[in-house]
């Protein structure tokens, strides 16, 4: 009996090591067969999927740390169509909420494109609209009877960020703006887009539910500070539209810059546009240098541009602030007669008296008396006809016509010492004249002010692009300017501070001729002439109050001074002395 | 020498099979015993080490939703204080813009200019990436393969 046992034992063993050898022989069979490697190729196909974090575009501020642009968190709200339980509550929810068509968002749910299983309704919506679906969706879920889908089932929300420019239309000419795929245009926005927007990262992401993965750190993109101060800019918008509306102006432009560093502080268009709604850009800009013409609307500026003929002259020694001619009214210079503005003669004159009058027969003669050569060498030097460099997306140059070019006459000398027939755009007129505001030193004008990425920051140098006249030049200039509009008890003067500044007002080519009934009118200054801390720039285009700067830019630019020196606590000049004084 | 004795002891364990039935059954018993602390052990550490790459997870969802909601109440903020909604609301509250003739400048000893704004005067304070050590995302199998690579690549 016990053998009997024992027997069985043995066989039954035998019987399950087989058993056992087989399972082990066929898993091993099967861990190396040809589809083993295909099913271990398909497993690994699935593991992992390739995801993208993206960055926050970088913030921008004014330079007192006020926001210009941000970021927001908007939502996309699509329907799942596997889990669609009832289109009609869908459409009608968010037909309603968002103020879509009922039926084109029924249609899309119940005839899709063929082939998706997920579709977008609409996107970009509001946090609080996205929010008061969500917050149905969830009362209708617990609504439903246990066990059933609620009616909003398979709407899906998924969140990202937007661009949001909380001053709306301020500075929109200097930020630019961000379109919905990302891109940035014109302005700051355009310049850094690349540092704005960060670099993405991609990683390979686990399917296996109970695998960790890292995600990974990925910076945001880079903070910019601007040089703008956001409460001088609002100042130079207000001014400037209600200089329009005072001159009869279609347009016109403000520049605010410091002119020992370059810094922009305000830039004011009279074409703005609220900046969280750019889809209305083709219907505000008719061009794209409308979008900020203080960099990319060359103009001939007109009188404004004798400051450099002026300094040129000095400069070269071909005059000196006591040189004095004779205006006879009229001065023939390669066949054509130029006149001043007056078409008066103004007799003996010193260069002073130059300037204060604005005469054009003087510009005219001290331009003969340098030669063309010394005088377009000292226009290049100045600047003109190149790009100032400044960091906003748009810039265009003007035009400056020089010996040898095929379309450069005689008499272009003559205009072109006056300011026309030469184009430019405001802030070149600036960044030349900069040079007689800051002791001979030309600064490339800018509006960053500084950067910051990975918690450092990074402030940006002021730069400086040559020095075409000497100081001692620059300091007489500015002395004859700022004596000149005391003299003429220019609308431009401001009380308490001495500036120096010259107005301008140029005809208008049209067609080849210039035309008589309309001008642009300009004027630029600096104060306090010791110390100078602001350079103002004011273009009103063909004001129809006025065809005089004198009459029309010139006392905008006192507002603005009146205006900045308070806003950037610059006290009068005889307590800033006091002070200097201590 | 007490021989007789010896050989009944000898004698007497060879007779008795049991014994050595029980020893195998023992060492049996001892190896299952073991694979199954180990596997035991295996699934706790397993377990906690998913639930740890879970928390690791949400908390670093967590933060990136706090950023979000941060920018946008800085956002929303910076609305509520531009420009033009403040001087609605100085208006509001019956201030006036200050003319130039009602500004009195006085002489402040130890008065600085204010600077333009600086984001942060203090060195790189960011952590380090946040790394997970492998016990916490590499299983049992991935460990034992990973040093049998290593060993191999180090022959």
């Amino acid at each position: 009996m016990r053998q009997q046992y024992a027997r069985r034992t043995q066989v039954l063993t035998s019987v399950l090591g087989l058993i056992a050898f087989a399972i082990i022989v066929q898993m091993t069979r099967i861990q190396n067969s040809a589809e083993a490697a295909v099913f271990s190729q398909q497993a690994q196909n699935y593991a992992y999927e390739l995801k993208t974090f993206y960055p926050d575009r970088g913030e921008i501020y004014d330079r007192n740390g006020r926001l210009l642009a941000g970021n927001k968190t908007v939502y996309e709200v699509g329907v799942d169509l596997n889990t669609v339980k009832d289109p009609h509550a869908i459409a009608f929810a968010v037909s309603t909420e968002l103020g879509m068509d009922y039926n084109q968002i029924l249609g899309v749910i119940q005839n899709p494109p063929e082939g998706l299983s997920y579709i977008v309704i609409a996107d970009f919506v509001e946090a609080q609209q996205a929010l008061n679906l969500q917050e149905l969706k969830k009362a209708l879920q617990d609504q439903a009877a246990e066990g059933t889908f609620g009616g909003l089932t398979g709407l899906q929300f998924k969140s990202h960020p937007q661009r949001s420019y909380p001053e709306d239309a301020l500075a929109s000419n200097v930020i630019g703006f961000v379109s919905r795929e990302g891109r940035g245009y014109f302005g700051i926005e355009g310049k850094y887009d690349t540092l704005l927007a960060g670099n993405a990262v991609q990683v390979l992401v686990p399917t296996d539910p109970n695998k960790a993965f890292e995600i990974p750190r990925v910076s945001n993109g880079t903070t910019l500070i601007l040089t703008i101060n956001r409460d001088l800019q609002a100042a130079a918008e207000e001014i400037l539209d209600e200089a329009l509306s005072t001159y009869g102006s279609p347009a016109g432009t403000i520049v605010v810059m410091d002119p020992r560093n370059g810094e922009l502080l305000a830039v004011a268009a009279s074409r703005r546009m609220d900046l969280n709604e750019f889809w209305n850009y083709s219907t505000i800009f008719d061009e794209s240098s409308d979008f900020n013409p203080a960099i990319s609307k060359p103009y001939e500026p007109g009188s404004v541009t004798k400051i450099l003929t002026m300094a040129a002259a000095l400069d070269s020694a071909t005059v000196n602030p006591n040189t004095t001619y004779l205006d006879t009214g009229s001065i023939l210079i390669g066949g054509v007669t130029v006149q001043n503005w007056d078409q008066q003669p103004w007799g003996v004159q010193n260069m002073v008296g130059c300037l204060q009058h604005s005469l054009n027969v003087c510009m005219v003669t001290i331009a003969s008396q340098m030669g063309a050569g010394s005088f377009y060498d000292y226009m290049d030097a100045f600047g003109f006809g190149h790009l100032t460099g400044v960091d906003l997306e748009g810039e265009t140059t003007g035009r400056l016509k020089v010996p040898g070019d095929s379309d450069w006459y005689p008499v272009d000398l003559g205009t072109n010492a006056f300011g026309q027939g030469v184009t430019a755009t405001p802030l070149q007129v600036m960044m030349a004249v900069s040079s007689i505001a800051n002791n001979g030193r030309m600064v490339v004008p800018h509006a960053l002010y500084a950067m910051m990425r990975d918690g450092r920051q990074y402030n940006v140098p002021a730069q400086f692009a040559g020095s075409p006249v000497t100081e001692a030049t620059a300091d007489t200039l500015s002395e004859m300017l700022a004596i000149s509009l005391e003299a003429e008890a220019s609308l431009a003067l401001v009380p308490g501070y001495r500036v120096a500044g010259k107005t301008g007002t140029a005809q208008i080519p049209v067609d080849g001729f210039y035309d008589t009934t309309r001008t642009n009118t300009s004027f630029i200054g600096w104060g306090p002439v010791d110390d100078p801390q602001f350079m103002i720039y004011v273009w009103l285009e063909q004001p129809s109050e006025s065809i005089w700067g004198a009459e029309t830019a010139a006392p905008v630019f006192a507002e603005m001074a009146e205006k900045t020196v308070i806003l950037l606590d610059i006290p009068p000049d005889y307590i800033r002395q006091q002070l200097v004084a201590k | 020498m007490n021989i007789p004795n010896v050989t009944h002891y000898i004698h007497a364990y060879k007779v008795a099979p049991w014994r050595i039935q029980r020893q195998w059954i023992g060492s049996a018993l001892l190896a299952v015993v073991a694979l199954a602390m180990v596997a035991t052990l295996y699934l706790i550490v397993t377990s906690r080490a998913a639930i740890a790459g879970r928390e690791i997870q949400d908390l670093t969802y967590s933060i990136a939703s706090s950023q979000q909601v941060s920018g946008d109440l800085q956002t929303q903020l910076a609305s509520l204080t531009s420009a033009r909604a403040m001087e609605r609301r100085a208006l509001e509250l019956g201030f006036r813009p200050v003319e130039p003739d009602e500004v009195e400048y006085l002489v402040v000893p130890g008065y600085a200019e204010p600077e333009p704004f600086v984001l942060t005067t203090t060195p790189n304070l960011q952590l380090s990436a946040l790394t997970i050590a492998p016990e916490y995302n590499q299983s049992l199998l991935d460990w034992m393969d990973e040093k049998i690579s290593s060993t191999r690549g180090m022959q």
